[in-house]
């Protein structure tokens, strides 16, 4: 029962830090793929006088993608329904080109501002527009999602570490007399904190074991039945198999610094 | 004969310690020698033991041990020096987490030896010091005899060419002093151990030459 105790004091912290390493990852996908799906829905509507190309309107800003025209015919049939031949043909004589600008990325609305004004700038063109506020509505609410995130992910580990640490002073209290006694007869620290160091990485493995498990859960279970469209259609960005390695390595990080102090704690130090 | 401790005008204190324990003594002690360290309570014989096995720096001049100047000895070599060292102590100092058997050969598991080695080198103490029925047994089961006589077993498991041993018979029975005294002077005889016990008192029976050293105010003298 001690035992199932001493290992759950170290494999629950360690379990938070991962959750919260594992929160970063996921969200760092969900946010970069959120980015991505705005980016490709988003267009800026530039209005001109004149042909507009890709090269041309690059060379005014590098962050623009491409250049796409639209129907002009299309545009003149709407506002001209009902009217004759010769009325159409009147308008699309003076009807200006429209295009749809893509961007390389996902832009802050500052950088979209950026933008509009170097459009305008242009001789020829008549309007620019950003539809902004709409387009940068959604991802404000997602960042502040996110940085909320970030601060309950920093307290989470604040508590872990101080957890870890009442455990490292546990391991200290129980393994000192041995780590001492195998020291007197000559043990090097790798041998003495052998032991100690073999407790903590099958801790490591469950607790990586236990966060895997989690999130596969709800990759699997828990995003079918979200209410969230984003989540449904996006679940492989809940949890990949390189996160294992990445929780893993992270666990033996964590196992092996604190290892190496509680040794550095118990070795001896000459009088004299 | 080579020396195998060597001493020349020690000087050993405790850092924070203003008070100097052993003051100025030079001595030397041979391979193959059996030597007695007697003295009054805080007289300073632990502390000599000490500085054999590199727990205490020498505060001013030299000690050799083995061949290693204790008081520039780099930490691996100090590791070193001990894997070729038995030590006995007075509160016998086992593993409790671990067996009997486990405890013999911790020397052997600290060097590499083999599994097997280990096995009939256990089996060969544990028969000398007549514990062979307790292997399998957790230290905190035997009595305080049966611990040190365990302690003994281990600090001889390596055949180290130096054995020290700090009050090894002070809380045992007759008879499991008589065996602790036995297996020390076997060492020495058989198999040319240099052994320094430090005690309070000499076994009135004791069947090889011996030299005895007494720690007195600060000094070390030999008694003739």
């Amino acid at each position: 029962m001690k035992s199932i105790k001493d290992h759950l004091m170290f494999i629950l912290p360690l379990m938070a830090m991962l959750i919260g390493i594992e929160f970063i990852l996921v969200f760092n996908r969900i946010t970069s793929s959120y980015e991505n799906k705005l980016k490709n829905e988003y267009a800026i509507l530039v209005v001109s006088q004149k042909n507009l190309t890709t090269p041309y309107l690059r060379s005014i800003d590098d962050k623009i993608d491409s250049v796409e025209a639209m129907n002009r015919a299309d545009i003149a049939k709407e506002v001209t329904s009902g009217m004759q031949d010769a009325a159409l043909a009147a308008i699309m004589k003076d009807l200006p080109f429209f295009y749809r600008v893509h961007l390389t990325s996902y832009m802050s609305l500052k950088e979209l501002k950026k933008i509009r004004s170097e459009l305008k700038a242009v001789n020829g063109i008549l309007n620019v527009e950003i539809f902004g506020e709409n387009y940068h509505s959604k991802h404000t609410i997602f960042r502040l999602v996110k940085m909320l995130l970030n601060i309950f992910i920093v307290m989470l580990f604040i508590v872990s570490i101080m957890l870890v640490i009442k455990q490292m002073q546990v391991w200290q209290l129980a393994h000192k007399d041995r780590m001492k006694i195998m020291e007197i007869f000559g043990a090097p620290m790798m041998l003495r904190s052998g032991i100690l160091f073999k407790v903590a990485i099958i801790d490591a493995i469950i607790a990586t074991i236990l966060n895997m498990l989690i999130f596969l859960f709800i990759k699997s279970k828990w995003s079918q039945n979200s209410d969230i469209d984003f989540v449904k259609h996006n679940q492989d960005l809940l949890f990949n198999i390189s996160d294992f390695f990445i929780l893993f390595l992270t666990a033996i990080v964590i196992v092996a610094i604190s290892v190496f102090i509680v040794a550095m704690n118990t070795r001896e130090v000459p009088e004299g | 004969m080579a020396s195998i401790i060597a001493a020349n005008n020690l000087t050993l204190a405790y850092e924070k310690g203003k008070n100097i324990i052993i003051n100025d003594v030079t001595f030397t002690i041979e391979q193959g020698e059996f030597v007695f360290v007697t003295g009054p309570s805080g007289s300073g014989k632990s502390t000599l033991l000490k500085s054999l096995y590199g727990q205490i720096k020498p505060r001013e001049g030299t000690l050799s041990v083995g061949g290693f100047d204790m008081s520039k000895i780099k930490k691996k070599q100090l590791l070193q020096l001990r894997r070729n060292i038995g030590i006995v102590f007075q509160d016998y100092k086992l593993i409790n987490e671990w067996t009997v058997e486990k405890n013999v050969v911790l020397p052997l598991i600290i060097t590499g030896y083999s599994l097997d080695v280990q096995k009939v080198q256990a089996e060969k103490l544990l028969s000398h010091v007549k514990l062979s029925d307790q292997a399998n047994k957790y230290p905190l089961e035997l009595s305080g005899g049966e611990q040190q006589r365990v302690g003994v077993a281990r600090a001889l498991s390596k055949n180290p060419f130096l054995i020290l041993a700090d009050e090894p018979t002070g809380n045992l029975d007759e008879f499991s002093s008589g065996v602790v005294w036995d297996l020390l002077e076997n060492a020495c005889d058989q198999l040319n151990a240099t052994v320094v016990v430090v005690t309070h008192k000499i076994p009135t029976i004791f069947n090889i030459p011996y030299r005895h050293f007494i720690i007195e105010n600060g000094g070390v003298h030999e008694v003739h």
